[in-house]
């Protein structure tokens, strides 16, 4: 059998003897473990439901305007140049994506809230739509649309009607539609509901839009083409008018665009700066005095001929056990709070692994920094004072 | 051949503080305790008892004259050959100072934990018989604080004396306990190092232990003036 460091064990019995220093401290901890994985969490949820429709494009490249800074507001392109670009040796097929903020009619309580719209053809949609594609026939009737049954409940209870295999009819921008099918993606920060139109609904919906004008140009490459040097290519054969990247690219150009844009680095970051803090300054509160109470027993340990070095180690044992007995709770809440955050404002957030694993290591160093701080104060047990 | 004394102090000086602030409290200190010798050391109030008990234990550095623990010069020592030093002695204070966070057994054991060599077995059989040896034998999973200060004080000589120990160092080890507690643990270390022959120095104000020793030294300002010599005969 192998036994734990003598030092380890110390340090775990003087922790544990006092039941309620080992709980402010463990306390400390959960609330700094916990703010961080809740702020990075929600940072990182917030990128990734924003990026989220461009990750959905299957498209290996897309033509967009050079104006264009984020695909929820779009500038449109002529699709002549989308025509223009499939004549490409290495292109495959084009597909115009439209994009749209429409009113839809709560058929419930008859008020109106703003939805998102995109326009794209059913018949091999270029985004992953899962069913999209399957309830092609049906949506390619007059005012028949599909709806995202992850929007937001201001919509009324569209999704339920919807699973239950009955049609919801309603108004969207005032024009009377039978909302027939359903697909799963999920909103944003951005929207707070989608629809999925055929382009010829989407000219319904939008009549005084040109369907010649296109928001987004999709693009199907040959199979063994590389998307970042067709981009390059076509780019230089479309000019100036088209900014042309590939779907990769974009979904990089997105989360810039978030980053630059909304401040989530900057409140996020300091949300998590916070939490490091607050779990730094309870457990140093800790170690601090419980070395200055054990002082003369440290200094008679040196007296009997241990080694500063175990002392330290017996303080780093106990920031190590508060860390690990802080970390389990913190993560279970931050679990439960992600859990709230994706039900309650229905936007996915998810615990990673890296981050897990990420936030574990800064709580040892937390603790570990307080510790070394707190241990500046051992070197004044002089083992002659004992006497 | 005679082994060479456990103690061998020759013309110790020690000062206090640097430049005007020195102050010297050690003036020649000659003194030699003999192998199985137990020592007493008194005299008043800040005459250096502890000075030089610290300086023996290896918990100070040698300022200037010849010091010779086990064998070992510690003058000009460097901190691992005191460390080193140290682990060879058993510490007895005043305050028994041991871990309150930690049961009469495990703060034993602490000492055994020391040298890593020792198995669990072993560990826990010598813990064992050291308290029982101090008469401890009901008491091995009390805290510190359950225990009366007589206790305490044993619990404390059972971890000096533990980790076999070459040399005891005592400093006014029944200053905190009443008369006969402090009588019964003067009598009781006298014993155990008599049983292995481990030669003790203890600094004690008590005069009604002083008939433990085989020899009691006085001190004052700085400087033995008296070797009683054998107290027995003296008597
Ligand atoms: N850390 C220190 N710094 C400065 N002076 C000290 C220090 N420790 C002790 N002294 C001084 O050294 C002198 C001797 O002290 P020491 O503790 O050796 O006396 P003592 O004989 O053990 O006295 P007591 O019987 O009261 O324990 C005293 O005058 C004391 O003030
Ligand atoms: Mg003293």
């Amino acid at each position: 059998m192998t036994r734990l460091p003598s030092s380890f064990r110390i340090g775990w019995l003087q922790v544990s003897h006092s039941k309620t220093k080992l709980l402010i401290a463990s306390s400390g901890v959960v609330v700094a473990v916990m703010l961080m994985l809740v702020q990075l969490g929600i940072r990182r949820g917030a990128i990734d439901s924003s990026i989220a429709i461009a990750k959905r494009l299957t498209a290996d490249v897309v033509i967009v305007s050079p104006r264009t800074k984020s695909v929820f507001k779009p500038s449109s392109i002529p699709r002549s140049v989308l025509q223009r670009a499939a004549a490409h040796p290495d292109v495959v097929r084009i597909q115009p994506l439209y994009f749209g903020t429409a009113v839809f009619r709560n058929p419930w309580s008859l008020q109106e809230f703003p939805i998102s719209v995109y326009g794209l053809d059913a018949d091999q949609p270029m985004m992953d739509l899962p069913g999209y594609e399957q309830q092609r026939s049906r949506l390619e009737l007059a005012d028949h649309l599909a709806f995202d049954l992850q929007s937001r409940p201001t919509f009324g209870p569209v999704a339920k009607e919807l699973l239950a295999g009955n049609e919801v009819v309603t108004e969207v921008n005032r024009r009377q539609v039978h909302v027939v099918g359903s697909v799963s993606v999920g909103v944003s920060i951005n929207t707070e509901g989608t629809l999925y139109v055929s382009p010829a609904n989407f000219n319904r919906l939008f009549p005084s839009r040109d369907l010649g004008a296109v928001d987004i140009g999709l693009v199907r490459a040959k199979r063994d083409s590389d998307p970042d040097r067709l981009a390059r290519e076509l780019s230089e054969f479309l000019g100036s008018e088209v900014r042309v990247i590939s779907q990769q690219g974009l979904v990089k150009a997105e989360e810039n665009y978030l980053r630059e844009t909304a401040p989530l680095d900057f409140i996020f970051g300091m949300g998590a700066v916070v939490g490091f803090f607050i779990g730094f300054v309870v457990v140093y509160q800790i170690l601090y005095t419980e070395v200055a109470n054990h002082l003369p027993h440290y200094a008679t340990l040196k007296a009997m001929g241990f080694k500063q070095s175990y002392l330290v180690r017996v303080v780093l044992s106990q920031a190590f056990i508060f860390s690990v007995i802080g970390f389990i709770p913190g993560f279970v809440l931050a679990l439960g709070i992600y859990n709230l955050a994706t039900t309650a404002i229905q936007m996915p957030v998810l615990m990673t692994l890296g981050r897990a694993t990420a936030v574990f290591v800064t709580t040892l160093l937390m603790c570990g920094l307080s510790a070394m701080m707190a241990i500046r104060r051992l070197s004044s047990a002089q083992p002659a004072d004992v006497f | 051949m005679q082994p060479e004394a456990p103690i061998v102090a020759r013309d110790l000086c020690f000062a206090f503080g640097e430049g005007e602030l020195r102050k010297q409290i050690l003036f020649n200190v000659c003194l030699v305790v003999e192998p199985g010798e137990i020592v007493l050391l008194t005299g008043p109030s800040g005459s250096g008892k502890t000075t030089l008990l610290t300086l023996i234990g290896g918990l100070r550095r040698v300022q200037d004259g010849e010091l010779r623990v086990l064998g070992q010069q510690l003058n000009g020592a460097s901190e691992p050959i005191l460390v080193k030093s140290r682990r060879r002695i058993g510490f007895i204070f005043q305050q028994h100072n041991l871990l309150p966070f930690l049961t009469a057994r495990q703060n034993v054991e602490l000492m055994l934990d020391m040298e890593r060599r020792l198995t669990r077995i072993d560990l826990a059989s010598r813990t064992v018989s050291a308290l029982e040896s101090v008469g401890l034998g009901d008491r091995f999973d009390f805290e510190p604080a359950q225990l009366s200060g007589g206790q305490r004080q044993r619990v404390a000589i059972a971890r000096a004396l533990v980790g076999d120990p070459e040399l005891i160092l005592a400093d006014e080890p029944t200053a905190a306990l009443d008369s006969k507690s402090g009588r019964s643990v003067v009598d009781l270390l006298k014993n155990l190092a008599r049983e292995r022959g481990v030669p003790i120095l203890m600094v004690t104000h008590d005069a009604r232990v002083l008939d433990v020793a085989d020899r009691v030294v006085s001190m004052e300002d700085g400087a033995i003036i008296e070797s009683a010599g054998d107290v027995e005969s003296a008597s």
